[in-house]
């Protein structure tokens, strides 16, 4: 049944991609993997044309905002301390093999995406890396494929191969909770969330929320804190969020890949 | 015939290259100033608070090179900078190099030894392009520089990473801040903004 809903989801987003129009990324650029942009192509700053079409579709500004503010009480009041807490407890190492122990799980869904995205290259480095982790890496907590071999975690997600499909953003998302997003990645993350091998595994609800509360501060633990940096750095934070999270997005999709770690 | 041909090799490389014969190519350019800029930050004689000043201005003296902040902050504000007086160009001027030192440094700080390597030069008009990636714990992030050629020397105005441009994401801060405050509320932003710097400990 659920295998069956799974499999309504890709033809639902082919429905989605007709109402929201071609993505903004051009089409060449989007087939042209690993190439590096081109940043001369156009001077807006010459033409002196400055118009604001350029920016990023948020009519739900007002919304948006309002659970910026919210989002920010919670970081400030409730997850930085929890990551705090939780970075005191374990060290640093311990938190790395956590990290390394969700991405292992999560390769499936790295792997069917890209297939989708026809980088056969990197689905075989997934296919490799989960095999040397799962055996060598002692069920996935060690990275002898990155430190031995030197094979890097491939990241691809649903809301990337959509726009390799050249769905359209959407409007511009803020999510309480889980931040900046649009139409399209908010679907991406969706179905990647469905697609998670740990739900046919027979978690109970319980279990899977727990799983994904610690890989959320586990991950918040381990990377830089750009929120942080980016609150410090800006005139208007959200903003320059929300610029930077469609300008990364976009380019993520037209670079195809990347190497990060995936939840 | 040999000198016939010496010659016309002279006349050719003169009408073909009218600039590209004085100018060093811009990647050439910007090497020794991130060189300069990866060694101060790794130099361990000016790590920590006691000389914070003194790194910083060595950067600044470093930076100021092969950076031009002045046309970022040109670029940044758009057409605006059309609007206003020459004065308020001035005051917008100084606070914005404020800014962008305060941008910088603090970004800078968070090198710490990685490898970055030069990928190739793209070259257009007046403008030219740099790619970069820099290694951060064996992922290559690419980095872009964007060049303006002024003086017969290649001056960077725009930083790319990962697809997220330094002017491209002020420039859009800005137009919402002009949108609903205006040319005055967007210098009290910006002196705010360069005060909490002044203020802040972790701001180099």
């Amino acid at each position: 049944m659920r295998l069956r809903t799974l499999y309504a989801v890709p033809a639902l987003l082919c429905l989605w991609g007709f109402v929201l129009g071609p993505s903004p990324v051009a089409p060449t650029a989007a087939m042209a993997a690993n190439a590096t942009p081109d940043l001369l192509a156009d001077d807006d700053y010459d033409n002196g044309d400055d118009q604001d079409g350029v920016g990023v579709a948020d009519p739900l500004e007002p919304w948006n905002r309002a659970v910026f503010v919210f989002n920010d009480k919670l970081y400030i009041w409730v997850l930085n301390p929890v990551k705090n807490v939780y970075a005191e407890a374990l060290p640093r190492d311990v938190r790395g093999c956590i990290g390394n122990f969700v991405s292992n799980l999560a390769s499936p869904v790295v792997l069917v995406n890209a297939l989708l995205q026809g980088r056969f290259d990197d689905a075989w480095t997934v296919v490799s890396r989960f095999g040397i982790n799962t055996v060598l890496g002692v069920y996935g907590f060690g990275d002898p494929a990155a430190s031995e071999f030197a094979m890097l975690p491939p990241s691809a997600d649903f809301g990337q191969t959509l726009g390799r499909y050249r769905m359209g953003a959407g409007i511009y998302l803020y999510w309480p909770l889980f931040g900046p997003s649009n139409v399209r990645d908010t679907i991406g993350r969706v179905g990647d969330y469905a697609a998670n091998p740990l739900n046919y595994v027979g978690l109970n609800s319980d279990e899977r929320l727990g799983y994904s509360g610690t890989a959320f501060v586990n991950r918040m633990s381990v990377e830089p804190d750009v929120y942080a940096d980016t609150k410090k750095y800006s005139l208007d934070p959200y903003v320059a969020i929300r610029q930077a999270y469609s300008d990364y997005r976009n380019a993520r999709i037209s670079r195809g890949g990347g190497s990060e770690g995936n939840e | 015939m040999k000198v016939r041909t010496v010659v016309l090799f002279f006349l050719l490389s003169v009408f073909l290259c009218p600039v590209g014969h004085a100018v060093e190519s811009p990647m050439a350019q910007l090497k020794p100033t991130l060189k300069s800029l990866t060694d101060l930050l790794s130099d361990e004689r000016l790590k920590g608070d006691a000389h914070r000043a003194e790194r910083r201005s060595k950067i600044m003296e470093a930076i100021n090179v092969g950076f031009d902040f002045e046309e970022m902050s040109k670029r940044i504000l758009g057409r605006t900078w059309q609007e206003i007086s020459a004065e308020e160009r001035e005051l917008f001027t100084r606070q914005m190099i404020k800014l962008l030192e305060n941008i910088y440094v603090g970004k800078l700080e968070s090198y710490s030894g990685q490898q970055i390597d030069f990928l190739e030069e793209r070259v257009k008009g007046k403008r030219a392009q740099v790619s970069t990636t820099i290694d951060n714990q064996g992922a290559k992030i690419p980095v872009h520089y964007v060049l303006n050629l002024t003086d017969s020397k290649w001056m960077v105005y725009d930083i790319n990473i990962e697809g997220v441009s330094l002017v491209g994401n002020y420039r859009e801060q800005f137009k919402s801040i002009l949108r609903t405050d205006k040319f005055a509320g967007l210098m009290k932003v910006i002196e705010e903004k360069n005060r909490s710097f002044e203020k802040g400990k972790g701001s180099l």
